[in-house]
C-alpha cells in the first residue's frame, strides 16, 4: 500500500500530501476491521461474563459442555453456509438437504424399517446425497443463472419431498448401538459428535486459508467481475462451493439423526435461519467477500450461549424469543456500524 | 341396466351423461315416483346416492406426520370396507391450498355424492371450507379447529359434525399418569408447544389442574419447545444443568418433544426420569411398550379418518338423518385414550376398528360439548 505503483507517479506538489492521506484511510479501514473482527468475540465474552454473574450454574464445566454439545450441529451447518455467504450468494436449502440425508442415513443404517446396515458407508452415502443436492443448487444458479435464493428454496422443497417419500409414514428408528454411542459417549465430557463438529470447523478453516477453493470463494464474493476478468473459472468454483455446503448439511442431518435416534423429516427445522443469523452476527456479510468460518463459529457460540443463558437465568419462555431477537439486532448493528458506508446493501 | 326405480339410479344416469333419451325417461320416472329431485337433505330412510357412486375425500396437512398418515389410512380402511376408495389430499399446512383443493374436488367431482373428512388448518379456515361444501351440496365433517361462534346447526344441513378433543383433558391425563409413576412427589419440568397456541395453552392448563391436585409435585420449570424434537432435546439438556437431580419427570405437550427429551435424558444417563407426551405417535407407543416412556394420549387417528367418512356414508345411504341429530352430536369433544404400559400393545400398529363405523355407533365416542 505504501509503495507507489509505476506509471502512477504523484503529480508535482502533491507528493507530500499523499503520505498523510493514505495512512489515515488505512487507519480507518483498520479501525472498522478491528470492530468487525473483535466485536463478536468481545460480545461473546461479555455474554459469558454476564450470565456467569447472574447465575452460578452457568459457569459450571457441565454447562459449558452442554453448550458445546448443543452448538455442534449449528456449527457444522454454519461452516457450510459460510462458504456460500462468502460467495455473496445465499443458501436456503439447509432444511431440505438435511431431511433427505437424515432419512437416507436412517434407512441405510441398522433400523426398524428394513434389513439394510451399511455401517459407516451409510454416513458416506448420506453426505454424498447432500453433495448432490448442493451441486444441483450450484448448477442451477450458475448455468441457468437463477438467483441462488430461488434455486436453493426449490432444492430444499425437493429434499423435503424426497425425505417424505422415504419416511413413508413410519419413523425409521436406529437400532445400531455403535451409532447411538456417538451421541451418548463421553470424551473429556463431550459427546463424540462435538468432536466431529470440531473436525468440520478445522476442515473449514483449512479450506478457507490454505486452498484455492477457499480463497476463490472469497474473491468471487468480493468482486465477481474482477474474478471473471482475471480468468478464475467462477462458475465452476461457485458450483463446488454449493456442493461442499450440501455435503456439510448432509453430515449435519446425519448428526441430528444420531442425536435423536431416528430419522425425522423436520430434522433441520429452524437451523437454516439460525445458521444465517449466527454467520451474520459473527461478521460474515451477506454481501459476500468478508467474514469466514471462525467468524461464523463465534456467532454460533453467541447464539448458543444466549439460548442456554436465558433459560438458566430464568427469563420467561414467552420473552426469550424477543430477547434473542433484540440481542441479535443489537449485535449486528454494532458490528456493522463502521462498515455501513461500504456495505451499500440495504435491501 | 335393470330397473329404473328410485332416485339413486336416476342420479347415476344423469351424471354419467348417458343417452338423452334415458335421461328423459328418468325424469319421467322421477315425476311418477314423486321424488324430490334436489338430491340433498336425506330424508330418513331415503338413499340419496347409490353406494357405489359415493366418493370419499380425506384431507390432512401432510403425511410426513405419522398421526396424520394414520388418519388417512383409517379413512381408507373404512372406504375399503364399503368397497370404495378414499382420495388422499394434503395441503402442507397452507390454508389457501386447503380451500383450493376442496373447491377443486367439489367442482370436478359429483358433490351430491361426496363426503369430505377434513382436518382444518386453523380456526379461520373452517368457515370457507364448510360454506364451499354446503353450497356445492357435499357432506363434510371437520375436525380439530373451528371458530367458537360457528356451529353446524346454524343453517348447515351438509356440515354433519365437528369433532375435536379436549386439550386440557389430555394434559391432565398424562400429568396424573406421570405423577403417579413418581409416587406422587418430586419435581417436574414442562415442555410446552408454541407460545400463543390454543392447543398448547389448553394442554398446559391440564397440567396445572393436575398440579393443584398433587401438592407434593413441584413444577420446576416450563419452556416452550415449539412442538419440535430437536428443540426439546436441547432445552431438556439445559434444564438438566439447571435443576439436576431435582427433576423426576418431564411433561411434554406432544410426543415429538417427549421423544427428544427422552434422548437428552439418555445422553445424560438420567433414564430414571419419567417422560409423558400426547398424540400417540407410533414411536412413542413403542417407547411406552419398551418402558422408556410413561404415557401418552391418543385421539385415535385411524378412527378420526374413518368416522367422518362413515358419517357421510350413512347420511348418503339414508341411514343417518342429519336434520334429526341433536346438537350435542354435531359438535363435540371425542373420547381419547390414555396409553400406558398396560394397554400399549393394542396401539402399536394404529388400526381402525371397523365396528366403530357402523351407522348405529357413530356417536358412541361423544365425550361432551365444546367449552
Amino acid at each position: 500500500m505504501t509503495t507507489v505503483r509505476p506509471g502512477e507517479a504523484p503529480p508535482a506538489g502533491r507528493g507530500d500530501s499523499e503520505r498523510p492521506v493514505r495512512p489515515n484511510r488505512l487507519a480507518a479501514w483498520r479501525r472498522s476491521d478491528r470492530i468487525s473482527v473483535f466485536g463478536p468475540p468481545v460480545a461473546l465474552v461479555l455474554l459469558i461474563v454476564g450470565f456467569s454473574i447472574l447465575n452460578p450454574q452457568f459457569r459450571t464445566m457441565g454447562n459449558f459442555r452442554s453448550i458445546l454439545d448443543t452448538a455442534a450441529v449449528l456449527a457444522v451447518v454454519a461452516v457450510g453456509l459460510t462458504f456460500v455467504l462468502m460467495l455473496g450468494a445465499i443458501d436456503l436449502s439447509v432444511e431440505g438437504i438435511m431431511a433427505a440425508s437424515a432419512l437416507s442415513f436412517a434407512l441405510l443404517i441398522a433400523n426398524n424399517r428394513n434389513e439394510i446396515d451399511l455401517g459407516f458407508f451409510a454416513v458416506v452415502l448420506a453426505v454424498g446425497i447432500g453433495a448432490v443436492f448442493g451441486g444441483a443448487n450450484g448448477f442451477l444458479s450458475t448455468r441457468l443463472r437463477i438467483p441462488s435464493f430461488m434455486t436453493t428454496l426449490g432444492v430444499s422443497a425437493i429434499g423435503i419431498g424426497v425425505a417424505t417419500v422415504l419416511f413413508g409414514g413410519v419413523q425409521p428408528t436406529i437400532r445400531s448401538a455403535g451409532v447411538t454411542a456417538w451421541a451418548t459417549g463421553d470424551i473429556v465430557g463431550l459427546t463424540p459428535l462435538t468432536f466431529v463438529a470440531l473436525g468440520v470447523i478445522l476442515l473449514g478453516v483449512g479450506l478457507e486459508r490454505y486452498t484455492r477453493f477457499g480463497r476463490y470463494a472469497r474473491v468471487v464474493g468480493g468482486a465477481e467481475d474482477l474474478a471473471l476478468l482475471s480468468g478464475i473459472p467462477v462458475r465452476r468454483y461457485k458450483t463446488l462451493v454449493f456442493a461442499f455446503a450440501g455435503a456439510i448439511y448432509g453430515l449435519a442431518g446425519v448428526m441430528v439423526t444420531i442425536k435423536l435416534g431416528s430419522g425425522i423429516v423436520a430434522v433441520g427445522s429452524g437451523l437454516n435461519f439460525a445458521a444465517i443469523t449466527a454467520a451474520v452476527i459473527g461478521g460474515t456479510l451477506l454481501s459476500g467477500g468478508r467474514g469466514g468460518v471462525l467468524h461464523s463459529i463465534v456467532g454460533v457460540l453467541i447464539v448458543s450461549v444466549l439460548a442456554n443463558g436465558l433459560v438458566l437465568i430464568g427469563v420467561d419462555s414467552n420473552f426469550q424469543t424477543a430477547v434473542q431477537g433484540f440481542v441479535v439486532v443489537a449485535a449486528v448493528a454494532i458490528t456493522n456500524w463502521p462498515l455501513r458506508r461500504r456495505l451499500r446493501v440495504v435491501k | 341396466m335393470t330397473k329404473l326405480n328410485g332416485e339413486s339410479t336416476v342420479n347415476t344416469m344423469t351424471r354419467s351423461h348417458r343417452a338423452l333419451a334415458l335421461a328423459t325417461a328418468a325424469a319421467a320416472l322421477i315425476a311418477l315416483a314423486g321424488c324430490s329431485a334436489d338430491g340433498g337433505g336425506g330424508g330418513g330412510g331415503d338413499a340419496a346416492c347409490a353406494p357405489e357412486d359415493i366418493t370419499f375425500v380425506g384431507q390432512v396437512r401432510n403425511e410426513t406426520n405419522p398421526y396424520e398418515k394414520s388418519w388417512l389410512d383409517g379413512g381408507q380402511e373404512f372406504a375399503t370396507s364399503v368397497e370404495l376408495e378414499q382420495k388422499r389430499l394434503t395441503y402442507d399446512g397452507e390454508s389457501p391450498k386447503q380451500l383450493e383443493q376442496i373447491r377443486q374436488e367439489l367442482s370436478t367431482g359429483n358433490p351430491e355424492c361426496m363426503v369430505l373428512n377434513v382436518l382444518t388448518n386453523t380456526d379461520a379456515d373452517t368457515t370457507p371450507v364448510v360454506k364451499a361444501a354446503q353450497d356445492a351440496g357435499a357432506y363434510v365433517v371437520t375436525q380439530w379447529n373451528k371458530p367458537a361462534d360457528l356451529h353446524p346447526w346454524d343453517g348447515y344441513d351438509k356440515w354433519i359434525a365437528h369433532i375435536t378433543y379436549d386439550g386440557k383433558d389430555s394434559g391432565y391425563q398424562i400429568a396424573v399418569a406421570l405423577f403417579e409413576s413418581m409416587g406422587g412427589k418430586g419435581g417436574v419440568i414442562a415442555l410446552q408447544g408454541q407460545a400463543a397456541n390454543v392447543t398448547a395453552e389448553n394442554r398446559f392448563a391440564g397440567l396445572e389442574q393436575a398440579l393443584s391436585e398433587y401438592p407434593d409435585i413441584e413444577l420446576l420449570d416450563q419452556q416452550a419447545a415449539d412442538w419440535d424434537r430437536t428443540k426439546a432435546f436441547d432445552t431438556t439438556g439445559t434444564l438438566l444443568t439447571k435443576h439436576g437431580d431435582a427433576i423426576g419427570g418431564v411433561w411434554a405437550a406432544n410426543d415429538d418433544m417427549a421423544l427428544g427429551a427422552y434422548k437428552a435424558l439418555e445422553a445424560a444417563s438420567r433414564t430414571d426420569v419419567g417422560v409423558v407426551g400426547i398424540d400417540a405417535v407410533p414411536e412413542a407407543v413403542q417407547a411406552i411398550a419398551d418402558g422408556t416412556m410413561v404415557a401418552t394420549v391418543s385421539s385415535d387417528g385411524p378412527w378420526q379418518g374413518g368416522i367422518g367418512l362413515a358419517m357421510g356414508y350413512c347420511a348418503l345411504t339414508g341411514e343417518l338423518d342429519v336434520a334429526d341429530l341433536p346438537n350435542e352430536n354435531r359438535e363435540f369433544f371425542a373420547e381419547q385414550v390414555l396409553i400406558t404400559t398396560e394397554n400399549s400393545a393394542d396401539y402399536l400398529t394404529p388400526k381402525a376398528n371397523l365396528a366403530d363405523f357402523e351407522c348405529g355407533k357413530l356417536f358412541d365416542r361423544v365425550a361432551g360439548p365444546l367449552e
